[in-house]
C-alpha cells in the first residue's frame, strides 16, 4: 500500500494538486492578537485590504478549527504557556505566522518579561518584519505560505504516515507474536512441569502399593 | 463546588475559565467566575499577560527615546499618548510651544480620539456578534490612517511628536484631507446610529447592562468615557485646560445610567464632539513655526546641523546625551481616549529618566470588571467588557 | 488657579495636623511627605473633609532611590496621586518614605477601591507590603516570578519562565467567602493531580 505513492505518477500529483488547491485558498486563521499588531490584522480584515480575497475571511476564535496560527504582538512569559497549549491544540495540518517584530525576535522590548521571539515556544513557518507590519507585507507573508503549502505533497506526506503506521503495526505485530510466543512457552513448561510431578506422584503412589 | 448561599441554601456551582484567549476578552484578561446555572454568582480576574516592561525599558535610554514606548500604550490611538508624555516634560522645562503646534496637536489628538472610538465601538459589535457596524466603523478609520501615513510615515505607531514640538509640519492638501475625513467620519457615524439605535438584539443586550454606580466609579477611580457614562461631568480638557482646549466650542458628553450601551453611545457622542473640534481647530491653522527654538530641548532642524556650527553641537549633544530634564518629581495627566493617562516623573537632571510610571486608565476600569458582572449571565458579561475597552499595551504596560 | 490656593492651603492643613512636610522635590506640582502611620488619618482626612473631598486615588507610584544622586534617606517611597472630581482642578500627592529593611505601609484600600490593584502592582514591582491589604498577590508578574523588577538592582535582562499559569480557584473561593457564601465541597480542580497540572507547560 505505501509503495503505490512512493515515486509521483499521474493519479498522485493531481490529488496532490488538488488537496494542495483546496489548503491554499481556504487558510482560515487563528488570530491570536495580544498587541499593537493585532490592531493592524483588524486593518487586514476589512474593506480596504480585505484578507477574504485569498479565501481567509473566515477567522477562527478557536484553535480547533482553523489552520494557521497568527500570532501578533508581545508574548510575555505570562502568556507563554497559554500560545504553547493553543498551538498544542490545532489539528494537523497547521502553520505559523509570526506577525510584527514582537513575535518575531521580541522587538523593542528586550527585557525581563517578554519573550525574544514565539521560536522560542512553537516552531513558526513564515516571520513578519515591522512594528507593526502593515497589511502589505502581511498579505505577502500569506502568499508566501501559500507557495509553501503549494510545495507539499499530501501523497507522500501520507505515504509517509501510512509507511510509519504499517511499520509500527508491524513492530506492534511482532512484539505481540513474541509476547505469545512467550506466553505460549511458560504455558507449555508449566504444563510439562504438572505432568512431570503428576506422574512421579503417580510413579510414588505405584510404588506405595507395591511396597 | 458546592455551597451553601447566604440563606442557607445549597448550591452547586460550577467554577469557568473565561479567556485569555477568549475572543471577547483579546488575550489580556482572564476571567474565573463561579457559575450558578447560566449566572455569575462570584468573579475574580487577572491580568499581566501582556506587561512587557515599559517602565523597566524607558529607564535605560534618553528622554527622547521614550516616545516610541509611549506609542505602544494605547496602540489605537497612539500619538495621544506621545503628546500627552510630551506635554509632560514640556511643563517640566517650563517651555510654551508655539500657536501652530498648539493647534496641530489638537488636531492630531482629536483626530486619534475619533480612530480609537470607532476601534472600541467596532470590536464592541464584533463581540456581539454584528459584522456590518464593523465595517462601517473602519471605513473612516482608515482613511485617518492615510492622513497619519502622509504626515508621520507610519500608520499605527507614529511617534510624532516631539518634546519641544513635532516631527514635522504637515504636508500640501493636509487640511482638504482632513475635511474629507471628517465628512466619510460623519457619514459612518449616520450608518452606525442607523444600525444601532433602534436595534432590538442590541439593545435587549446591553440596556441595563453592566451598570456602575457614580460613587463605586469614582472610588474605582474610573475616568474618560467610562465615568462620564455614569453621568458625572469629569474631562480634563474642560476642568484643567490645556492647548486653549476651554476657548473651542464643544460639549462634555455625559450619559445617564452608567450601563454597557451608555458607554458605547457616550463614545459615538464624542467622536461628534471631536469632529466639531477638529474643524474650528482647522481655521485657527495659521502658517508659523512648529518646533521651539532652544537646542537644548528640541534638537535643531537638519537644515540647520549641515550650517552652522552651534546646529551642529546641539543636535550632537541632545542625540548622545539625551536633553536634560530639570531635577525633580512630577505627576502629570492628560485627557486620553480612555480616560485620564498620568506620567509620575521622577528626574535626576541627568540625560535619562531616573522613573517613569504609567497611570493607565484601563487597568482602573479593568479592576471593577469582575465585580460588576456578578450577578449577570455569562453571555452579558462578554457585552460588558468591550465598553471598557481595555487596551492590553495601556493596561499592562 | 484657585485650585493651585486651594492646593497649597490643603498641604499647610496637612502640615498642620499630620505633622508632614513639602516634598522639596516636587516642583511643579503640590506634595507633602507624610510618616507612614499617619498615612490612614491623613488620606480619611482628605477624603472625608467637606472642603477637600479628595474622592479619587488616582494612581501610586513606587519609587527606588538606590542610584539617585546625592539622595539621602530611606530607599524606596510610594507616592499616591489623588484628586477630586468636586472641586475640580484640585489634585495632590502625599509620599510616603520607606526603609529598605521593613517595606511596610499601611493600605489605602478601606478608602479607595482603586487601592486593591494599584497597590498590588507596586507590591509586584517593588515589593514594598501593604499591611492590611486583604489579597495582596503579584498583578503583572507571574506567579513563578522571584524578586522584583522594577527595583533598580533587578537586571533588566533577567527573564523567568514561567511553567504553567496559576489556578485563582483559591481566589475565586476567598471571593465566595467574602460575599457571604459558605463552602461545604472544594471543587477538585484545585488540588490537581501532578500530571493534568503540568500538561501543556513549557519546561526548559
Ligand atoms: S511589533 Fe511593534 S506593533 Fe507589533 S506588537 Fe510589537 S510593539 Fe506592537
Amino acid at each position: 500500500m505505501g509503495n503505490v505513492a512512493e515515486k509521483p505518477n499521474i493519479i498522485t500529483t493531481s490529488l496532490d494538486f488538488l488537496v494542495n488547491w483546496g489548503r491554499t485558498n481556504s487558510l482560515w486563521p487563528f488570530p491570536y492578537g495580544t498587541a499593537c499588531c493585532a490592531i493592524e490584522f483588524m486593518s487586514t480584515e476589512v474593506g480596504r485590504y480585505d484578507l477574504s480575497r485569498i479565501g481567509s475571511e473566515y477567522v477562527r476564535f478557536t484553535p480547533r478549527q482553523s489552520d494557521v496560527l497568527l500570532v501578533a504582538g508581545t508574548i510575555s512569559y505570562k502568556q507563554a504557556p497559554i500560545l504553547k497549549r493553543m498551538y498544542e491544540q490545532m489539528a494537523e495540518p497547521r502553520w505559523v505566522i509570526a506577525m510584527g517584530a514582537c513575535a518575531s525576535s521580541g522587538g523593542f522590548y528586550d527585557c525581563y518579561c517578554t519573550v525574544p521571539g514565539i521560536d522560542h515556544i512553537i516552531p513558526v513557518d513564515v516571520y513578519i518584519g515591522g512594528c507593526p507590519s502593515r497589511p502589505e507585507a502581511f498579505f505577502d507573508a500569506m502568499f508566501d505560505l501559500q507557495k509553501k503549502i503549494k510545495d507539499e505533497s499530501y501523497m507522500k506526506q501520507r505515504a509517509e504516515r501510512v509507511k510509519e503506521q504499517l511499520e509500527m503495526i508491524k513492530a506492534k505485530t511482532a512484539e505481540a507474536k513474541a509476547e505469545a510466543q512467550e506466553f505460549a512457552r511458560e504455558k507449555i513448561s508449566l504444563a510439562k512441569d504438572f505432568v512431570v510431578e503428576k506422574e512421579q506422584e503417580l510413579v510414588k503412589k505405584a510404588q506405595f502399593w507395591k511396597e | 463546588m458546592i455551597v451553601l448561599d447566604p440563606n442557607g441554601e445549597k448550591l452547586n456551582l460550577m467554577p469557568l475559565n473565561v479567556g485569555p484567549t477568549h475572543p471577547a476578552t483579546h488575550h489580556c484578561i482572564r476571567l474565573l467566575a463561579a457559575l450558578d446555572g447560566e449566572t455569575i454568582v462570584a468573579g475574580v480576574s487577572e491580568i499581566g499577560y501582556m506587561h512587557r516592561g515599559f517602565e523597566k525599558m524607558v529607564e535605560r535610554g534618553t528622554w527622547q527615546q521614550v516616545i516610541p514606548y509611549t506609542d505602544r500604550l494605547n496602540y489605537c490611538s497612539a500619538m495621544m499618548n506621545n503628546i500627552a508624555f510630551c506635554r509632560a516634560v514640556e511643563n517640566m522645562f517650563g517651555v510654551e510651544i508655539p500657536e501652530r503646534c498648539k493647534v496641530l496637536r489638537v488636531i492630531v489628538n482629536e483626530l486619534s480620539r475619533i480612530n480609537d472610538h470607532f476601534i472600541c465601538v467596532a470590536a464592541a459589535f464584533q463581540d456581539l456578534g454584528g459584522t456590518t457596524p464593523f465595517m462601517y466603523a473602519f471605513n473612516p478609520r482608515e482613511e485617518i490612517m492615510c492622513i497619519w501615513e502622509k504626515l508621520t510615515g507610519a500608520r499605527l505607531t507614529n511617534s510624532f511628536a516631539r518634546i519641544g514640538g513635532l516631527y514635522r509640519d504637515t504636508y500640501d492638501g493636509f487640511e482638504r484631507e482632513v475635511l474629507a475625513a471628517l465628512d466619510s467620519t460623519e457619514k459612518a457615524l449616520k450608518d452606525l446610529h442607523a444600525c444601532l439605535d433602534r436595534n432590538r438584539i442590541f439593545l435587549d443586550r446591553t440596556v441595563g447592562i453592566g451598570k456602575i454606580s457614580k460613587e463605586h466609579a469614582i472610588s474605582h477611580g474610573w475616568t474618560g468615557p467610562c465615568l462620564r457614562a455614569c453621568g458625572v461631568a469629569s474631562d480634563l480638557r474642560k476642568d484643567e485646560p490645556y492647548y486653549d482646549y476651554e476657548t473651542y466650542d464643544w460639549e462634555v458628553v455625559v450619559g445617564t445610567q452608567g450601563d454597557a450601551n451608555d458607554r458605547l453611545q457616550v463614545r459615538l457622542a464624542e467622536i461628534e464632539e471631536s469632529v466639531k473640534i477638529v474643524r474650528q481647530a482647522l481655521k485657527r491653522l495659521t502658517p508659523g513655526p512648529v518646533d521651539i527654538v532652544d537646542p537644548r530641548i528640541r534638537v535643531p532642524a537638519h537644515k540647520l546641523a549641515y550650517q552652522d556650527m552651534e546646529g551642529l553641537i546641539g543636535r550632537f549633544k541632545s542625540v548622545y546625551e539625551g536633553i536634560r530634564v530639570p531635577e525633580g518629581e512630577y505627576y502629570s495627566a492628560s485627557e486620553c481616549a480612555n480616560g485620564e493617562l498620568g506620567f509620575t516623573i521622577v528626574s535626576d537632571g541627568s540625560g535619562h529618566p531616573y522613573r517613569i510610571k504609567v497611570r493607565s486608565p484601563s487597568l482602573n476600569h479593568v479592576a471593577a470588571f469582575s465585580e460588576i458582572v456578578e450577578g449577570l449571565t455569562l453571555a452579558d458579561s462578554m457585552a460588558t467588557l468591550p465598553g471598557l475597552n481595555m487596551i492590553a499595551g495601556e493596561l499592562d504596560r | 488657579m484657585e485650585s493651585v490656593e486651594k492646593t497649597e492651603k490643603i498641604a499647610a492643613l496637612l502640615e498642620e495636623k499630620f505633622g508632614a512636610k513639602r516634598d522639596a522635590k516636587a516642583r511643579w506640582d503640590v506634595a507633602v511627605v507624610v510618616a507612614a502611620e499617619y498615612l490612614p488619618n491623613a488620606v480619611e482626612f482628605l477624603k472625608n473633609d467637606p472642603d477637600i473631598r479628595m474622592d479619587m486615588l488616582v494612581d501610586i507610584a513606587g519609587i527606588d532611590y538606590l542610584t539617585y544622586p546625592n539622595h539621602e534617606g530611606p530607599r524606596f517611597a510610594v507616592s499616591y496621586a489623588f484628586k477630586s472630581t468636586v472641586n475640580q482642578g484640585c489634585r495632590l500627592r502625599l509620599k510616603v518614605l520607606v526603609g529598605e529593611d521593613c517595606p511596610k505601609v499601611p493600605t489605602l484600600t478601606g478608602f479607595y477601591d482603586s487601592a486593591d490593584w494599584l497597590e498590588r502592582e507596586v507590591y509586584d514591582q517593588f515589593g514594598i507590603v501593604f499591611t492590611g491589604h486583604p489579597d495582596l498577590r503579584r498583578l503583572l508578574n507571574h506567579v513563578e516570578f522571584v524578586g522584583h523588577p522594577l527595583r533598580k538592582d533587578y537586571p533588566a535582562q533577567k527573564r523567568q519562565w514561567l511553567s504553567t499559569n496559576d489556578f485563582l480557584l483559591p481566589e475565586l473561593e476567598k471571593r465566595l467567602e467574602k460575599l457571604g457564601y459558605r463552602i461545604v465541597q472544594r471543587s477538585k480542580e484545585v488540588l490537581p493531580n501532578d500530571d493534568e497540572f503540568l500538561e501543556g507547560s513549557i519546561r526548559e
